[in-house]
Order: structure tokens, then sequence, then C-alpha cells
């Protein structure tokens, strides 16, 4: 489990983190929920270990993330950013072997290649593997970034520590058929030893992947739950400032969220 | 495991390279010398035969003017090649190199600060035979820093900032400098071209031996971070979550970036472009994976700088030009070419 406890961070003079817990659940899809402003992004950068809190402290499985040494917490945690820009031209293949440098010295092992080719074959990028990064499509390039965080926090045939994967609103830039193919890779690797925390904008696209929702509102955590039901219709739009109303989808019966200001 | 490398093949051209340019830049100038006579020298030099008092001038010409400045040649493009390299690796460009980014010309003008008020002076005195490199290390520091800094805000790097910081401060320390080496009295003080355009005229064992030790430990500490420097290549946070640790790595790379440059300016001068030219050459021919490009540009450096060496020494005989001159003829096109590629392009583009 991911613990952030009674965490303050303050960033030129603001309090961006005010007092905020969050116990992320073990082994599901943690979703962090709020407006823009609302100290996702930094609650984020404080729980993967980016951003050193001002107070209060961040443990996995009760280690805390100042404890590990670098690597160490590499070989645990991934995070797959927004969009990633290569400044220089890299062939997609050594792109993902990046997501190997916290686990290999010098060179790479057979194992290390293995795993960069099973995780290329899982996003559907295998085809691709020689070609370089820079040419690729905005949603191919976020494909290889996945692969590259997959393959750095691998453990679909080997026991291993618990895995941890952060993602920071994956899918801002990708249609609509790339979204949802990430995020059921993502959803997948939760039977593999593995958690997931992300940030995602798309209320319904949450409320679908999420098991666990934490929604913030001026840097603080304004409300946890374990079902999306707890989230009130009272809650949502006072925190988001809409109007907002459900509607059943006619054909699987899930609820669909409408928003108007 | 070299041989499963992809790159083993350009290593042994590369190297096969290097020896045929150290022969020739050995053999070729004002003096000839077949690889015979070189061998003979060789082996008086290192006493395996008995020294022919018939030619003692060849020997002398061979073994104290022409093989310290083959090696100091040698040494000072290997050194440039992996300052390029690693420069652009730190800055996410590749536009940057010591020679623009005012790191030779940071050195220069700490250098010549020695030159001119002696080693007496009350500042350098206690630095005793180290006064120059650790004056030349100071100027460097100083400036790379300071272009650093103005150039970066968050984490990234502005490219314009970055060329006109450079600008600034290679302005200020080439001021500096030739303000100094007007005001020297001293007649063995180096001159203004001599800082500004860099020769090897000067190049005695006590100097390839600074340079070879600076070269050999910066070289070592490098070739560690090649892996961080890909990763860097995501991005400083996304660095971090592999483990990279940015921010150390960046000043730690920057300390031994410009103490292989300040040696090597404090010896040489400053020759401008090749860092800019190496590394341009080996991503477009091979790579851009810095596991790779930090050996190979040390390599590539070594056999570019040998090749231009002899080409200042036979171009205009009996007089020798700049070497300088010869890198920025063939660099500065190199880099405005870069320029405007990146301009129309996004740096990644071009390379492809």
């Amino acid at each position: 489990m991911v613990e952030a406890l009674d965490v303050n961070y303050r960033a030129g003079g603001k309090l961006i983190l005010d007092g905020v817990t969050a116990r992320f659940r073990r082994g599901a899809f943690n979703v962090i929920l709020g407006p823009n402003g609302a100290g996702k992004s930094s609650l984020l950068k404080v729980a993967t270990g980016l951003l050193k809190p001002s107070s209060g402290t961040v443990t996995y499985d009760g280690t805390a993330v100042a404890d590990f040494a670098p690597t160490e917490l590499a070989r645990r945690r991934a995070v797959l950013s927004q969009h990633v820009e290569l400044a220089f031209p890299l062939p997609v293949r050594d792109v993902v072997l990046m997501g190997r440098y916290p686990h290999y010295g010098r060179s790479p092992a057979n194992r290390d290649a293995e795993i960069v080719a099973r995780a290329l074959e899982m996003v559907g990028m295998t085809d691709q593997s020689a070609q370089h990064y820079p040419t690729l499509s905005g949603g191919e390039q976020q494909k290889v970034q996945l692969a590259r965080v997959l393959a750095q926090i691998w453990s679909h045939d080997q026991d291993s520590d618990h895995k941890y994967l952060f993602l920071d609103e994956p899918t801002a830039s990708l249609d609509v058929y790339y979204q949802i193919h990430l995020l059921d890779i993502a959803r997948d690797l939760l039977g593999h030893n593995c958690t997931i925390v992300a940030i995602l904008h798309d209320l319904n696209v949450a409320f679908h992947y999420g098991d666990a929702f934490f929604l913030m509102e001026d840097g603080r955590m304004a409300k946890e739950a374990d079902n999306s039901r707890e989230l009130t219709t009272e809650l949502i739009e006072r925190v988001f400032r809409v109007t907002a109303h459900r509607i059943p989808d006619p054909v699987s019966g899930e609820e669909f969220w409408r928003f108007t200001i | 495991m070299l041989k499963r490398s992809p790159f083993s093949g350009t290593y042994i051209v590369l190297g096969v390279a290097l020896v045929v340019a150290l022969v020739a830049s050995a053999g070729i100038g004002a003096f000839t010398f077949t690889p015979a006579v070189m061998a003979r020298h060789l082996a008086e030099g290192f006493g395996w035969i008995a020294k022919s008092s018939s030619d003692a001038l060849s020997r002398n010409v061979f073994l104290q003017l022409r093989l310290p400045r083959v090696f100091l040649a040698a040494l000072t493009g290997a050194v440039l090649g992996v300052s390029g390299t690693l420069m652009q690796g730190i800055f996410r460009n590749p536009i940057v190199e010591p020679g623009l980014a005012g790191t030779s010309a940071g050195a220069a003008l700490g250098a010549s600060l020695v030159f001119v008020f002696g080693s007496t002076s009350a500042l350098t005195r206690p630095l005793g035979s180290l006064a120059v490199p650790v004056m030349a290390f100071i100027g460097a520091f100083v400036a790379t820093m300071l272009v650093y800094r103005v150039s970066t805000s968050f984490g990234k790097v502005n490219v314009f900032t970055l060329l006109l910081a450079g600008i600034a401060v290679n302005a200020v320390c080439s001021a500096g400098t030739g303000f100094l080496s007007y005001i020297a009295r001293d007649p063995q003080a180096r001159n203004i071209t001599f800082w500004n355009l860099g020769t090897f005229t000067t190049a005695d064992w006590r100097g390839v031996e600074m340079v070879a030790v600076a070269f050999a430990g910066c070289f070592g500490i490098s070739m560690r971070y090649g892996k961080s420097l890909n990763a860097l290549m995501l991005g400083e946070d996304e660095a971090a979550f592999l483990g990279a640790e940015p921010e150390k790595l960046i000043l730690r790379l920057i300390i031994v970036n410009t103490v292989m440059v300040a040696v090597a300016t404090a010896m040489v001068g400053v020759i401008a472009f090749v860092g800019l030219v190496i590394p341009h050459a080996l991503r477009m021919l091979k790579s851009s994976d810095y596991t790779f490009l930090i050996p190979a540009s040390a390599l590539l450096g070594a056999v570019m700088m040998s090749v231009v060496d002899i080409v200042a020494r036979v171009i205009i005989p009996p007089a020798e030009l700049p070497v300088g001159i010869i890198t920025a003829v063939v660099g500065a096109p190199v880099f405005l070419w870069i320029l405007l590629r990146q301009q129309r392009n996004g740096a990644a583009s071009f390379y492809g």
C-alpha cells in the first residue's frame, strides 16, 4: 500500500497540499480526481517520491519513500506522464529498454531484452521497434512510454515485490481507441501484483476504470471513496462547479454522467 | 560481450583510423619521418637500442617536439569530442559545445590570469605548478554554470537564451583574455591569437601528461553515466523516475566536463566547433545512444584533431595556421545547418 500521511507541500510561499492523507488501496485502480489546481499533480509527485513533502510522510508498504535508494524505488514504481518528447532520435526499442535501466549495470541481460520485446508486444508496437521515436504519432509515442513503464515494473512471469504504476493524465492527448487500449492494459496489471494510482480528468472514464477514488479540492482531500456511489451528485457539483446528472447506458446499464455549467 | 554490441564495428573502424592518423601526424611536417625512422627513434628513446650520434637533431625533433604535439592534439580532440557529447546531453540540445557555451573561453581567461600575473602573485602562489589548470577550471566552471543557469528554467533549456548567454559570456571572457595579453610584460606570455584560435606549437611532454591525466579520469567517470544521459533525454522528471537523480548527474557532469576542458584549454587555447561536429557526425552515422557516443566521440575527436593538426602544419609552410581557424571553417557551417534544421523541424527529427 502507498500511504501519504498528513502531507503538506509548500512551493513559492503557497500551500499546495494542505494536510493530505491518502491510503491508496493495494492491488486496486486508485483514481485521483479534482478540478484544475486542486493539487492532484503535486500529490502524485509527492507520492512518487519526486517531490519531498514540506511535512508528513509517504510510505510504500511501511517503508518511507525517502529510505529507498533511487534505483530501488525505480524497480518498484514507474510513472507514465502525459506526453514525453525526446530531444534526440532513438529507436523505439532503446526507449523501452530505458525501463530496464534500474535493473542492470553496464549492459542489458538477455532477460532485459526479452522483457522489452514482450512489453512492446503487449502495447502492439512490435513492428515499430526499430523506428525512431520522434517519427511516431502522439498516440504511438504514448504506447511506447507505456511499454517503457511496463518493462520497468515487469512482474508478469515471476514472483516479485509488489509494484506501483502511477499514471499522470496518461490519456490526455489520445484518441478514444488509444485511451481504452491504454487503460485496459493498465487495468490488466492489477492481476499481476500491481497497484495503480492515476489522475484522470474524464469522470466517466474514471468511474468506469477506478476501484477507489480520491477527490481533491483546494489542496485538501475532499473525499476518499471505495465506490463511485459515495461520490454524490451534490459533491461532484460543488467541487467541479457544474450541474450534473446521471444517465443510464441503455446497453450496459452502467450510469454515465452528463455535465453542464 | 563486446562482440554482441551493435557498435563494435564502429569502434574498430574508429580505432584503426586513429592509429593511421597518429602515425601520419607523427610523420608529416617540416621534418618528415618514415615509419622506419620513427620506429628507430622510439627504440632509441626507450633505450632499447644505442643512440646513433649522426641523427641527434632528427631524434630530438621527433621525440621532444613532434611526438608530444601528436599526443596533445589527439588528446585535445578526445577531450573536446567527449565534452561536446556530455554538454549536449546535459543541455539536451545538439548545438551546445564547450567553445560556444563559454566553457573554453572561461578556461582561457582563468589560465591567462596566471600567465600574466605569474605564479608569484598572492592568488596563485599557494597553488604552485597547478596554478594554471586550477585557475582555468575556476574560470570555465563559473562561465559554464552562468550559461546553464541563465538558459535553464524549470528544468527546460531555452535554445535562444542559451546561444545568447554563450555569446555574452564568450565576449566578456575573450575581452578579459585580450586585455590581459596586451598588458602582459612577459614576452613569454601567450598572445591573444593563441587563446582565441588555439595551437599545438607549444606542446611538450608535461602538457601531454596533464591533459592525459585529466582526460583519463574524466572519461572514466563519464563512461558510467551513459545510461543516465539517455534517461535524461526523456526529461528531468522521467530520468528521476528511472532512478537517475538528474540534479546530481548534471552537476557532476558539468564538473567532470569542466575539468578536462579547462586543462586542455590551458595547454592549447580555445578550439571551437570540434565538440559540435563530432557528436553530430556520430549521431548521423550511427546512433544517439550516449553509451556509444561517449567512447566514440573520444575516438573520432582524436582522429579529427590529428588530421586538423596535420593540415595546420602543411598548408602554409613554413608558417603554421592556428587550428581554430580550420575547425571554424569546418564547424561553423555544420553549426548553421543544425540550427536551421532545428528551427524547421525541432531538435529530434533530423538524425533519423
